[in-house]
């Protein structure tokens, strides 16, 4: 069972220049007689790819970094220009929109040319037809042509036949973004399903949610290269990290005009650390967080200071107006703060720590900045953070630590 | 599921495509080459007074109509599968599949459609006693294998360099009419002035609409080191055309 599913080795795709019709001549002469077309632009290089049953693999990357190009070298919708892939079983691949539907064709006969074209015969597709119906869930829909579906319908469609199929591997672009909200449920609880009874899995998102979720390995491309591949948490948090960096050129121009806003973040330091790098601590060690403020008119900041885990989601934030505490005067227009919580009770995973100025009487937000934190443990509780808690029915020396 | 039902499922589709929102339905397709039979018949035989050269010659309708049908299938299965990989870029952008399927399902739904017509006016004529031979139908539809394959070797050549030279369909439409008066389709080898006849020999068309003839109205001889040539013709189109679509079909992604 451990056989790798797929391996690509050196893979590469690049594209004819075609802009003018001559090149199009010009292209089908050099294929026909020499076998290559020199003048290409290359979206994908060497990409170096090793998937095993039961894996899963979250695809990221900026839009136009190559991840539907890699996605269809890997179905076989495109061949590649360098390099080989080789895959070791049945793919269900749900690429883009549409998934090659005709739109004037009703639900059900899409249904019927899908299955056909993923190996299914008139037999099987026959028994199988009333679950990929309730799957999709459109209603009296399935009878009308496509063209008349919501983008929403045509994927509930597409990953209908899709999940008939039960494929060993299960490729998706982006698809659940367009679905609504109890059928990205379903979708997420079914791929979770499909990767619990061992299924294969590529999931192209751009939302971490999803591919945390979802996935346990991922693969970052930027610009047709794999920028990092790893654990999942990584990999994202890497990513984001790109992200808040490309805004960092915008801020700078804000930076240099620090003495217009009235109150701005000048450093962090997370246990005593200033470095840009997410700080790794232990589970229940202690955190001690120093932020140095910039105050225009030099009066008196109220600070904000909150975790979040990796995809957003706050977990806890206080501020000094809340607790009846001020920052301290360290300058003329610098003040200092420092928070410490003794034992951290955040569980295993990637979160950030957020500081956020605020105005004298706490109201108006001037400022955010951002420190990655990494939490190291062992630990198969769920959630974000551990509750203090004890189980009653037994001896105290029982309770969990 | 097999290639073979696949192109059976597109070729279905093909056939609905055609048909599905026409108000004739399946019947236009039948009824074309009636009417282009009609048309051609009463202008040659009315206004040109065209007569088939020959004593025990038959009557200009039948004539024609052996010939005609065949070429109705030839001709339309090139034309329409030349867009057959164009048409159906949608598809081959998101789904795997086999593309000369589409080819081949796009063939056979012309030949399908225009064999069952030349059943059909060949039973006709032969009941109101036009002097078809209708005991030699069957050896006379076997003649539709190798023009089959014939089709299907160009339209692969045809559909592939569609794919990157686009105005090859329009220029098709313009050629093939030229083949088709090329060859002894609307008149007869003896017809022609004596210096031009070995001309005819050139085109693919003349064996066929040649051994119709011979098989269903008993007219000309029918050539077994023709046929040989013809299937041996079609063999070797056939490889072309597989070959020059396999090695372009790696890029037609690229290009749709």
């Amino acid at each position: 069972m451990n056989a790798p599913l797929i391996v690509a080795q050196g893979l590469g795709k690049s594209y004819p220049k075609v802009h003018r019709n001559s090149d199009r001549l010009r292209a089908l002469g050099r294929l026909l007689f020499t076998g290559e077309d020199p003048d290409r632009i290359s979206v994908l290089r060497d990409v170096n790819l090793e998937i095993r049953r039961g894996e899963s693999l979250g695809l990221i990357g900026e839009n136009g970094a190559g991840k539907s190009t890699l996605l269809k070298l890997i179905t076989g919708v495109l061949t590649p220009t360098t390099g080989s892939v080789e895959v070791n079983g049945e793919i269900g691949a749900l690429l883009e929109l549409g998934a090659g539907f005709h739109p004037e064709y009703s639900g059900r006969d899409n249904i019927a040319m899908s299955a056909a074209l993923h190996g299914l015969d008139g037999t099987e597709l026959r028994k199988r037809l009333p679950e990929i119906i309730a799957f999709a869930d459109i209603g009296r829909y399935i009878d009308e042509p496509v063209k008349h579906y919501s983008s929403g319908m045509v994927v509930r469609l597409g990953f209908a036949v899709i999940a008939s199929l039960k494929p060993d591997l299960l490729v998706t672009d982006e698809v659940l973004a367009v679905g609504d909200e109890s059928f990205q449920k379903k979708c997420v609880q079914w791929m979770q399903d499909y990767l619990a009874g061992g299924g294969t899995l590529i999931l192209v998102s751009h939302s971490m949610y999803h591919i945390q979720k979802l996935c346990r390995h991922a693969c970052w491309l930027r610009g047709g290269e794999v920028a990092m591949s790893g654990d999942v948490f990584d990999v994202t948090q890497a990513y984001l990290a790109y992200h808040e960096q490309k805004f960092a050129p915008k801020r700078n121009p804000q930076l240099a005009a620090r003495g217009n806003v009235e109150f701005s973040v000048v450093s962090i330091a997370l246990n005593d650390e200033e470095s840009e790098r997410p700080l790794l601590l232990d589970m229940g060690a202690a955190l001690n967080v120093r932020a140095r403020v910039h105050s225009r008119d030099g009066r008196v900041p109220c600070l904000a200071i909150g975790i979040v885990r990796a995809d957003g989601t706050p977990v806890y934030g206080v501020s000094t107006e809340m607790d009846g505490c001020m920052p301290q005067r360290i300058g003329a227009d610098e003040y200092l703060c420092e928070l410490q919580f003794s034992d951290l009770a955040l569980l295993p995973g990637n979160y950030s720590v957020r500081v956020h100025p605020l105005d004298s009487e706490g109201v108006r937000v001037f400022d955010t900045r951002e420190r990655g934190l990494t939490i190291r443990g062992a630990s198969r509780e769920l959630g974000m953070v551990r509750l203090a808690h004890r189980w009653n029915h037994a001896p105290s020396g029982d309770t969990a630590p | 599921m097999s290639a073979a039902a696949l192109t059976l499922r597109f070729a279905r589709r093909d056939l609905n495509n055609r048909f599905a929102g026409s108000f004739s339905g399946g019947l236009w397709a039948l009824f074309q080459p009636l009417l282009q039979l009609a048309v051609t018949s009463a202008v040659f035989v009315y206004v040109f007074k065209a007569r088939v050269p020959g004593i025990d010659a038959p009557e200009y309708v039948p004539f024609l109509a052996t010939a005609l049908w065949p070429w109705v299938a030839f001709a339309e299965a090139v034309l329409r599968s030349t867009t057959a990989i164009q048409d159906n870029a949608a598809l081959i952008g998101k789904v795997a599949l086999p593309r000369e399927i589409l080819v081949l399902a796009s063939v056979g739904t012309s030949f399908a459609i225009h064999i069952v017509g030349f059943i059909a006016i060949m039973l006709v004529l032969a009941v109101m006693g036009h002097g078809i031979h209708w005991q030699h139908l069957l050896p006379a539809l076997l003649l539709y294998v190798p023009l089959l394959a014939l089709a299907l070797g160009l339209a692969l050549i045809c559909a592939a360099i569609q794919v990157f030279v686009r105005d090859l369909v329009q220029a098709l439409g313009q050629l093939l009419p030229l083949l088709m008066f090329g060859a002894p389709v609307y008149y007869d080898r003896a017809q022609l002035p004596e210096r031009f006849r070995w001309l005819l020999d050139f085109n693919p068309f003349t064996f066929y609409a040649e051994s119709f003839r011979a098989l269903l109205l008993d007219y000309g001889v029918f050539s077994f080191r023709h046929l040989g040539v013809a299937l041996l013709g079609a063999a070797i189109t056939l490889l072309i055309g597989r070959w020059l679509f396999h090695r372009l079909d790696p890029h037609f992604e690229d290009f749709l």
